[in-house]
């Protein structure tokens, strides 16, 4: 396995996607047009033809409407409040996507599966058992990982093995996630190896514990317990409550 | 062997990870029913793994917007979970009518856990109630309704049924397994038996020796009872002979 801080798309010795899981198309996935903002942004532009959906804003932080109101008043049928959660968590639910599905096309169909699951079932959003994000981020999670487990093969899970790093060049990176990204490097650098391995295993490329386990020739139980290990250090290295 | 793999609550890192089977999941939140501190720790793993999904956020392409947008205008949404004195939610106190907890409980793991209950095997690509065979959304509605209750039930001519029912929702999940298999020219037809009679509630698909496909069945009524009885393959608008199965529905309860 590659000694790597294990998160996808940052290791400078990975080569282009090779064997890409599913039906490799390699290539990028879009470019978004438009003159860059001064936070170096790139408006989405408005393609809708002839809906009502109003004008389109950049992805900004700072003035965020709370994601948990967005989420209410989508419960609600209000459709303007649903392109606030899509401005607001779209990337973030194509990004944890593609780093599991890789493949660029089936990426965007999960996405698109789990944008209208959002919508679907706001109101079962249940506040109590996790933040907003955190019902965002398990659906889409989730639902990569059940694309994955269904359609997989073993020789392209053999593949996977190899290479543990998305071809970076493929997808547009969001510049502010730049000082989450190596928030989470450090914190995952914190852990040891074996626990570092374990999660990002699980997290990003979608392997069952019992799985890891046969990958990294460890014990189940001791998979496990890295995995549970791993994520508490992690969690409290990043300040989570 | 590592017979420290009996605690449960190791799996809780894999379990916040989804690095977990149908099966293994399906147990796991069988436990977390009864498992506060599990909840809670399950809670702030889960925020962990927020921050993991954020460090590889991405800028979608911009044509996904007026997809995304189009599609929610024209698919209709679950309505609420409405308590019945003041609105609000239910409380969490009910957690122990509840099957499973409505932690990210997906489809899979509601099968697989339905599947444990008619103890059919369960075991990846080869477990009866097969995740590919069920398209249908309204399944996972019922089976993740916050009021979803499972009965169970012997059917008398040989097999077992489980239904996970709704109120709210007004619907089931019927599935089965072991059902004595029937000649080419019959099938299992189930029924909706309220008091004014039994409304057809759909042919039991297949006669397979490994569990029914799910069924939803919508449009229950106060008093309805769900039924199983023997038919002709062509199924049949009125029952033709005595129910192998007759199941009451639990009656609704406040909170």
């Amino acid at each position: 396995m590659k000694g790597s801080q294990g998160l996808p798309g940052h290791d400078p010795a990975a080569g282009p996607a090779a064997g890409a899981r599913g039906s490799a198309q390699p290539g990028r996935v879009g470019q978004p047009a438009g003159p860059v903002g001064p936070d170096h942004t790139r408006p989405v532009p408005n393609v809708g033809g002839g809906q009502a959906f109003g004008p389109v804003q950049p992805v900004q932080r700072g003035d965020q409407p709370d994601l948990g109101l967005l989420l209410g008043r989508v419960a609600r049928g209000d459709q303007a409040a649903f392109q606030g959660v899509y401005d607001r968590a779209a990337g973030q639910i194509l990004g944890i996507v593609r780093a599991v599905v890789r493949d660029p096309a089936q990426s965007e169909e999960v996405t698109q599966e789990v944008l209208l699951e959002v919508w679907r079932t706001a109101s079962r959003f249940d506040a109590t058992l996790g933040s907003p994000l955190a019902w965002l981020t398990t659906l889409a999670h989730r639902r990569a990982v059940d694309r994955v487990r269904s359609e997989q093969k073993a020789a392209q899970r053999e593949v996977r093995a190899a290479r543990s790093a998305i071809a970076y060049d493929e997808v547009t990176e969001i510049v502010e996630a730049r000082l989450d990204r190596e928030r989470v490097r450090r914190c995952l650098g914190s852990l040891t190896e074996l626990q570092r391995q374990s999660v990002t295993l699980a997290y990003y490329d979608g392997y069952t514990y019992r799985e890891v386990a046969a990958l990294l020739g460890v014990a189940v139980g001791t998979v496990k317990t890295r995995m549970r290990d791993g994520l508490i250090r992690l969690r409290d290295c990043l300040g989570v409550e | 062997m590592n017979l420290r793999g009996s605690d449960p609550h190791t799996l809780a890192g894999a379990y916040a990870m989804d690095a977990v089977t149908a099966a293994d999941r399906a147990a796991f939140e069988q436990h977390l029913v009864g498992c506060e501190p599990c909840q809670q720790e399950i809670r702030s793993l889960r925020e962990a793994t927020v921050r993991l999904a954020g460090a590889v956020a991405v800028q979608p392409p911009p044509a996904m917007r007026d997809v995304a947008l189009a599609a929610a205008a024209r698919t209709r949404q679950l309505p609420p979970v409405v308590g019945p004195e003041t609105g609000r939610r239910p409380a969490r106190a009910a957690a122990r009518r509840r099957w499973l907890p409505r932690l990210a409980l997906g489809l899979a793991g509601a099968l697989a856990a339905v599947a444990i209950v008619l103890g059919v095997a369960v075991d990846g690509a080869q477990h009866r109630l097969d995740q590919a065979q069920v398209r249908s959304r309204e399944i996972a509605t019922v089976l993740n309704a916050a009021d979803a209750t499972m009965l169970t039930a012997k059917i008398s001519t040989g097999g077992t049924a489980a239904v996970v029912m709704s109120h709210r929702d007004r619907a089931l999940v019927f599935t089965a397994a072991g059902l004595q298999p029937l000649p080419a020219s019959e099938s299992y037809e189930l029924w909706l038996m309220g008091p004014g009679g039994a409304r057809p509630a759909g042919m039991v698909p297949g006669s397979r020796p490994g569990a029914v496909s799910p069924m939803v069945v919508s449009g229950l009524a106060a008093g309805d009872r769900v039924g199983l009885t023997v038919e002709p393959a062509s199924g049949s608008p009125r029952p033709t002979s005595s129910p192998v199965l007759i199941l009451y529905l639990s009656p609704r309860r406040n909170g």
